[in-house]
């Protein structure tokens, strides 16, 4: 039995509800950060914000592969200068500005500024470096290299324009690592780095994400963005880990196989061998990689059920089984295609399933040992290269880190022709666009043929153009839909052997490097960022004229 | 009804192959008037018999289309045998087949070459082309926008003081014969005065006319006949309506159109790029030039010898050029470029839409709104011609050729236009192909005469009614059912 409160304890308890009463009425009186009042910042800038924040990661990994440098070296001292400027770039962007109302430019530019920022200071390390500063290179070439292998690195594409000419086995553990790492950070996302760490942008974090992440739009893994976003990074953190160790287990050093579990995981493809993965020689770390790369081009919400609710979902997703069956044709048929060629069926199997997956989630890892060896895809006869170019524009599953059109827009742009072809024979039928038990909305139906549309204009356009800067036809269009779809090595004289800067000339190197960013970011996001400013100031100019006509009007000039 | 268009078209062509095989050996006479008579007899007792159905819906027509023109495909490549152009064994057989359907959708990758005193081959592989390019007009100006496509490709308008080309079906179909007859004719004489022979400008002028591009025989070696091919090859790109309105004097406002500007400018900014990318220059370097480029603008596909060191984007620009294709409404392929216009339109929509999700944006054409429908339908339009094209280029390239010719061909293929060429301009002959890969470019063929559309209309009806035949869902579903 409990004894009675006291008065004086009533009286405290009183005085304390009274207090909180009267703070609880002040909360709704604070401004909230989304109108642009909170935060630290004079200005209001959200683009220069995010992309502050977003330089900020960068620095910290360009310092990271500095220290890398100071162990092994003499790259450390370059990184580190160059992590330290990005840093001061980073903090002369951020730290005036806060973050202001979210709307749909905004968004646009913000995502398209910091992949824009990230690419050019991420040449940076290169060029201080001098990684690309070999003889009889000019600067521009220079520029274009350091650049382009940015672009490639952030944007998980894979494509390189280290050769012969200059070995990337020549290049110090400093500068190897940082090339890595820039793809690590890509194929997560920078703004999904940068949304979990700011705190004021609440449920406005998802448009941000939204526009970065691969797919048809982001799948909520919690209540909160930021948890949302944290949860998609720990599940990243999770399987580059495991495939650490795996590759490890299989054989790799442990710089190498932390190195690869970096661009597995991100399905990048930038390796630290010449060869790439061809370099060992070796099944089990084959077998790995396409486990690997498999299981990162599956979508992360997918993982996440898996692991958190113990519930395996996947087959029960009907994208995940049409990516498999995909796969698993493409990579039947190769292999037959190989055999009759007169390659052994064993080899077959490995070349044609490796280089398959390796494609067909856009990662670009190859394993050829040395040019026109089985794994050498270039090398291969005409049919199952051209089965590859068409694996080129399907990419792995959406809300993975694999780029292309991926496979779930690719059922669904199916289903819409189907269903336009079969309201002919049924005129007054209602038919839906179905994926799985459900429907997809005809506004998404949309949108995605319209992004196949604006994808098809790009390949065209972008060959035209990579021709007429100097390459040859199956170099141009199979280059343009590798970068389109952030794949790395293609067909034609960029194969897995080669080097890019052999096959373009830098400004074709330079369309590409575009296409790449434009690719990474699916498209609108790139588009809109340089179509978004020039509408409101169009916007604004045609208020204004309208203003002035007005006012003209009405004192009868 | 669909066998009643096919047969009699075919009666028609063998009766004038027969008696046009009188003017040189004459040995095939005989079998093909007595063959075409026979046909004709067989077109007429269906017609007298066939009864029109009461109810016909768009996807009946669209399946009757296709299977008028398999069939004179067919009879076509039968001709062929039965006139001896192509011998009866299985390799003539399958360049019969080849070069019907070649002919017939007017793509210039045929394989025979008859000689010079075949006069019933020939013509027959002429007249099959002519034919072919009717046929083309009457799917693009009197079926599609009648069933299926929207009502933007016709031209309907009878506004104060105008006379639409194609206010009802019967009335476009007859104008777009008169057109396409008056065109031909035109051209056959300016062969003829450039100095062909009779015969040779006839059949020049019905492989111009048609787009169809396969000269049997008939040369184009001088310059003046060159330049006669390329104002008779625009002419055949131009849209019927554009004519149309020419015939009648009402060219003031014609340059309004943006898909005549575009179509014009093509031609010339890709005559500029193609001279710069060749090494042309002069009188004849710009002949070539223009040649070449219109040839590919509207997938006639007339060879011309490569001139120049060709430069790697002067075929990608061939090819380009060919994918796009001439205007709407001519008897060119590709995909064309008032549906081009339209995807650009449409994408430029979607952009707008990411930034103002709520936002009302409608697709213009000519000044006024396209139908959703239509916008629908010409993205998967573009989505089924992409995938025919991969596909195609897929058999291809597994059939043996290597990839810039496995590509190059099924862009052809589906374009409906030629010849394919080799990175450094030289045309390659379609028959040092395997058969394999000639059999596998001949659907592409027949879908991009058809605009794409029809043919997977018809496929799908063709699948729906194997499917409700052989009930094989719901017989699966009762095997199912009976073992659980």
């Amino acid at each position: 039995m409990t004894a009675a409160p006291s008065a004086s304890t009533l009286g405290r308890k009183r005085r304390r509800l009274a207090r909180w009463q009267a703070l609880r009425r002040q909360i709704p009186s604070i401004p909230l950060p989304e109108q642009g009042v909170a935060g630290r910042g004079i200005w209001v800038g959200t683009t220069p914000h995010v992309t502050g924040l977003g330089l900020l990661f960068v620095a910290g990994g360009m310092l990271a592969a500095g220290l890398v440098g100071l162990a092994s070296d003499a790259d450390g001292p370059a990184l580190l200068l160059a992590g330290s400027l990005t840093a001061v770039v980073a903090i002369a962007l951020w730290w005036p500005t806060r973050p202001g109302p979210l709307d749909h430019t905004a968004v646009f530019t913000a995502v398209g500024g910091t992949w824009v920022a990230a690419s050019l200071m991420g040449a940076l390390p290169y060029l201080l470096a001098g990684t690309f500063a070999i003889d009889g290179r000019t600067w521009p070439v220079v520029l274009a290299d350091a650049l382009f292998e940015s672009v490639s690195g952030f944007s998980t594409t894979g494509a390189t324009v280290f050769g012969a000419h200059n070995p990337i086995e020549a290049q110090g553990a400093g500068v190897l690592i940082y090339r890595q790492l820039t793809q690590w950070a890509g194929g997560m996302g920078i703004v999904v780095l940068v949304v979990m760490v700011l705190p004021s942008l609440r449920s406005s974090g998802l448009g941000l994400i939204d526009a970065e992440a691969p797919g048809m739009g982001v799948d909520r893994l919690a209540p909160r963005i930021k948890t949302t976003a944290a949860r998609f990074w720990s599940l990243y953190l999770l399987l580059t880990a495991a495939v650490a160790v795996s590759l490890l287990l299989a054989g790799m050093s442990p710089f190498d196989a932390v190195a690869h579990a970096f661009t597995t995981a991100s399905t990048g493809g930038f390796s630290t061998k010449d060869s790439s993965i061809g370099h060992w020689d070796s099944v089990a770390i084959e077998a790995v990689v396409v486990l690997a790369i498999l299981l990162c081009g599956i979508s992360f919400a997918l993982h996440n059920s898996a692991l958190r609710e113990r519930r395996f979902g996947y087959f029960r997703n009907r994208e995940f089984r049409t990516y498999l069956v995909l796969l698993g044709a493409s990579a039947t048929l190769v292999t037959g295609l190989l055999i009759q060629d007169g390659m052994g069926l064993a080899r077959a199997i490995r070349s044609a399933v490796f280089n398959v997956v390796s494609l067909g989630t856009s990662s670009g890892f190859g394993n050829a040992t040395d040019p026109g060896s089985p794994g050498d895809f270039a090398a291969w006869a005409s049919g199952p290269q051209m089965l590859l170019l068409v694996l080129l524009v399907f990419g792995g599953c959406t809300g993975s880190t694999s780029g292309g059109v991926k496979v779930m827009r690719l059922r669904v742009g199916l289903g819409h022709a189907y269903r336009t072809l079969r309201s002919l024979r049924h005129p007054r039928a209602l038919l839906p666009v179905r994926l799985g038990s459900g429907t997809i909305p005809d506004s998404m139906v949309e949108r995605i043929a319209g992004f196949m549309v604006v994808y098809g204009l790009l390949v065209v356009g972008g060959t035209v153009v990579v021709a007429a800067l100097g390459a040859d036809l199956v170099s141009a269009f199979g280059g343009v839909i590798s970068a389109l779809s952030n794949m790395g090595p293609t067909l034609g004289e960029a194969g897995p052997t080669a080097s890019f800067s052999d096959a373009y000339s830098a400004p074709a190197r330079c369309v590409l490097a575009i296409l790449m960013l434009v690719g990474r970011l699916e498209i609108f996001p790139m588009l809109l960022m340089l179509v978004a400013p020039y509408r409101r100031v169009r916007t604004a100019t045609g208020h204004a004229i309208g203003s002035l006509a007005a006012t003209k009007s009405r004192r009868g000039e | 009804m669909a066998a009643v268009v096919a047969l009699g078209a075919t009666a028609l062509l063998a009766t004038a192959a027969g008696l046009v095989d009188l003017l040189g050996a004459g040995d095939d006479t005989a079998a093909l008037l007595v063959v075409g008579g026979l046909i004709g007899l067989v077109a007429g007792l269906l017609h007298a018999r066939a009864r029109r159905n009461d109810r016909i819906r768009d996807a009946d027509v669209l399946v009757g289309t296709v299977a008028s023109l398999l069939g004179f495909l067919l009879a076509v490549a039968g001709l062929l045998l039965i006139a001896g152009t192509a011998p009866f064994t299985a390799s003539g057989v399958l360049d019969a087949i080849t070069d019907a359907t070649a002919a017939g959708t007017t793509t210039a990758l045929g394989v025979l070459q008859p000689p010079v005193d075949d006069h019933g081959g020939r013509l027959l592989l002429a007249g099959a082309q002519w034919l072919g390019g009717l046929g083309a007009l009457v799917v693009g100006v009197a079926i599609l926008p009648f069933f299926g496509a929207g009502r933007e490709f016709a031209d309907r308008s009878s506004r104060v003081g105008r006379r639409p080309m194609t206010p009802d079906q019967a009335t476009a179909v007859r104008n777009l014969l008169v057109l396409h007859g008056t065109v031909s004719l035109g051209t056959w004489v300016a062969y003829a005065l450039a100095g062909a022979a009779p015969f040779d400008a006839l059949l020049l002028a019905m492989a111009t006319a048609s787009t169809g591009g396969m000269a049997v025989g008939a040369p184009l070696d001088s310059a003046s006949l060159q330049w006669v091919a390329v104002a008779g090859m625009l002419v055949a790109g131009t849209s019927l309506v554009v004519l149309w309105r020419l015939a009648h004097g009402r060219s003031r406002n014609l340059w309004r159109s943006d898909e005549l500007q575009i179509y014009v400018g093509l031609v010339l900014s890709g005559t500029l790029l193609f001279l710069l990318w060749t090494d042309g220059s002069g009188a004849e370097g710009l002949r070539r030039a223009a040649f070449t480029v219109t040839s590919s603008v509207t997938t006639t596909g007339f060879p011309s010898a490569p001139g120049g060191t060709w430069a790697p984007a002067a075929p990608v620009l061939l090819l380009g050029l060919a994918s796009i294709g001439p205007m709407v409404g001519s008897a060119g392929g590709g995909l064309q470029i008032l549906r081009h216009r339209i995807l650009a339109q449409a994408a430029i929509r979607e952009m707008l839409r990411q930034l103002h999700p709520r936002s009302l944006t409608m697709v213009r054409l000519g000044g006024r709104v396209a139908d959703e429908d239509t916008l629908s339908k010409v993205v998967v339009t573009q989505f089924l011609f992409v995938s025919t094209l991969f596909a195609t280029a897929c058999l291809a390239a597994i059939g043996g050729l290597d990839l810039p010719a496995a590509l190059s061909a099924a862009v052809h293929a589906i374009s409906t236009a030629g010849p394919v060429r080799t990175l450094d301009g030289v045309v390659v002959d379609p028959s040092s192909w395997p058969g394999w890969v000639r059999l596998s470019l001949l659907p592409a063929m027949v879908v991009g005469r058809l605009s794409v559309y029809p043919a997977f209309v018809a496929i799908g009806t063709g699948v729906g009614i194997v499917r409700d035949r052989t009930r094989i869902r719901r017989r699966w579903r009762s095997c199912r059912r009976h073992r659980t």
